[in-house]
């Protein structure tokens, strides 16, 4: 490690986000974790590469593209750069890598959120493949056996934290699937604002999909005396609308 | 307010993605078009009262399902408690107008021993320049199968009224003749003499108490 001895220059001392570097900076433990962390990013940026090239049915079911946030300027056809390119490669690729997931719809609007945020095609495509692989699994597979149970789930511990909420939908025949599928799917996406939803997600990369349905029980406890004002069918579909339309942003915390 | 309604009858709107289900029901209910609409995932439910004849009203309850393969296995569960389904192909996409078969396949196996009442819709007439179906083969297939076909666009407003208004007066007149009936445990057709409390989004609302039996 001689380098790291006269390596105190100002260049070693700024670390790649501008922020200055404290005087007991442990560079051998940094240079350690980074040669191996290397070795990572090269083998994902070269597993990218090839996942850009290959091409298979996946292309077909793609028909989302410009059905992904059209309000957004920058998914805009006539946008420049046009992220909807960037989601379509982000997308093609995944199914190439998880050809037993492939395309869920609902993916779509995942993806998008990622590329809003990194900026970064592969980059995008790395926390895609954290979520759908690791921490939702089955959720987006051709039989949503995760998305089911964990809906079911997600009825249990409403039986269990909010009782009276369990026994209006049953009385009525609600099935949760109905009102909850696109909290689940879509990861509160267009459910809730996105400053909310970015937070939401820290939370559920960091601890896991438990965060799901802290959120559901939270938004469904919030608004049980709105919901409980329902005495039919269609008037519950339309309060479980109400509740996420926006009006609670900042809430969550 | 109470809205006073004969019947209320549950229907299922079906066919592959981006044929336009979600438009079709939108501009039903809602009397609007949106150029570009989200993929559904999973169910999403819409109501709206129709008048069949002076008088006599039929509450819709009207499920919108996802169109790729793979919701299947959340939408399936609906299909049991419909009583009537709008089949949708893309006129101007051939392979949605090849799956209508599955389609029928598909719900056949889920809704027994109940059966729905399909009418088969080639939606986008607008596109007619694109068109890759011909409205006789269509014909040929809906009779094949003994549904009606209709053609319709949400965009310019074209038989969307009456394509739902057709379905609704069908089943109703097997519900008068006694084929279809409501039974215990299925909510494909509900009889209104239990007065309800309207859903908010619907247009016709009537203030008075009036006894329908």
């Amino acid at each position: 490690m001689a380098g790291l001895e006269d390596g105190r220059e100002w260049a070693y001392r700024v670390d790649p986000y501008g922020f200055e570097r404290p005087d007991d900076f442990d560079y051998a433990s940094y240079e350690a974790f980074f040669s191996r962390y290397l070795v990572v990013l090269t083998r994902r940026a070269i597993k990218w590469s090839k996942l850009l090239k290959g091409k298979n049915s996946i292309q077909k079911s793609l028909k989302d593209m410009n059905r992904t946030f059209p309000d957004n300027v920058k998914f805009r056809r006539t946008a420049d750069p046009c992220l909807q390119q960037t989601l379509y490669n982000v997308l093609v690729a995944y199914g190439h890598h998880n050809k037993a997931v492939g395309y869920c719809q609902g993916m779509n609007f995942i993806a998008g959120y990622l590329i809003l945020i990194t900026k970064n095609e592969e980059e995008s495509f790395w926390l895609l493949d954290a979520l759908i692989g690791r921490i939702l699994p089955d959720y987006y597979s051709p039989a949503m056996v995760g998305l089911k149970t964990d809906q079911e789930v997600l009825g249990e511990l409403v039986k269990m934290k909010v009782p009276a909420v369990a026994e209006l939908m049953e009385r009525h025949g609600v099935m949760w699937t109905l009102v909850v599928s696109r909290w689940f799917i879509c990861l509160f996406i267009d459910i809730l604002p996105v400053e909310t939803v970015l937070r939401i997600w820290d939370c559920l990369f960091y601890e896991g999909s438990k965060i799901i349905f802290r959120v559901a029980l939270t938004l469904i406890k919030q608004h049980q005396a709105f919901i409980l004002e329902a005495t039919n069918f269609p008037d519950i579909c339309d309060k479980f609308k109400q509740i996420t339309k926006g009006v609670m942003g900042g809430q969550l915390d | 307010m109470e809205a006073i309604w004969l019947y209320q009858f549950r229907l299922i709107v079906i066919g592959d993605s981006t044929v336009g289900k979600s438009c079709l029901i939108r501009r039903f209910t809602e009397g609007r078009f949106a150029q570009i609409s989200d993929p559904t995932v999973g169910v999403d439910f819409f109501s709206r009262l129709v008048e069949i004849e002076p008088g006599k009203r039929i509450k819709l309850q009207i499920w919108d399902t996802a169109g790729q393969e793979r919701f299947r296995s959340i939408t399936r569960a609906y299909y049991r408690n419909s009583v009537g389904g709008l089949l949708l192909f893309d006129i101007t996409n051939r392979r949605s107008f090849q799956n209508v078969h599955e389609w029928l396949e598909e719900t056949k196996v889920h809704v027994q021993p109940y059966q729905i009442v399909f009418v088969l819709v080639g939606h986008k007439c607008d596109l007619d320049t694109q068109r890759q179906v011909t409205r006789h083969e269509a014909e040929k297939l809906a009779a094949a199968y003994g549904m009606k076909y209709i053609e319709t666009s949400a965009r310019d407003a074209i038989n969307v009224e009456k394509a739902f208004t057709d379905l609704t007066r069908d089943i109703y007149e097997l519900v008068k003749r006694g084929e279809i009936s409501i039974q215990e445990g299925w909510e494909g057709v509900k009889s209104g003499f239990v007065p309800n409390v309207v859903h908010s989004s619907e247009e016709v609302v009537k203030s008075d108490r009036r006894c329908l039996c």
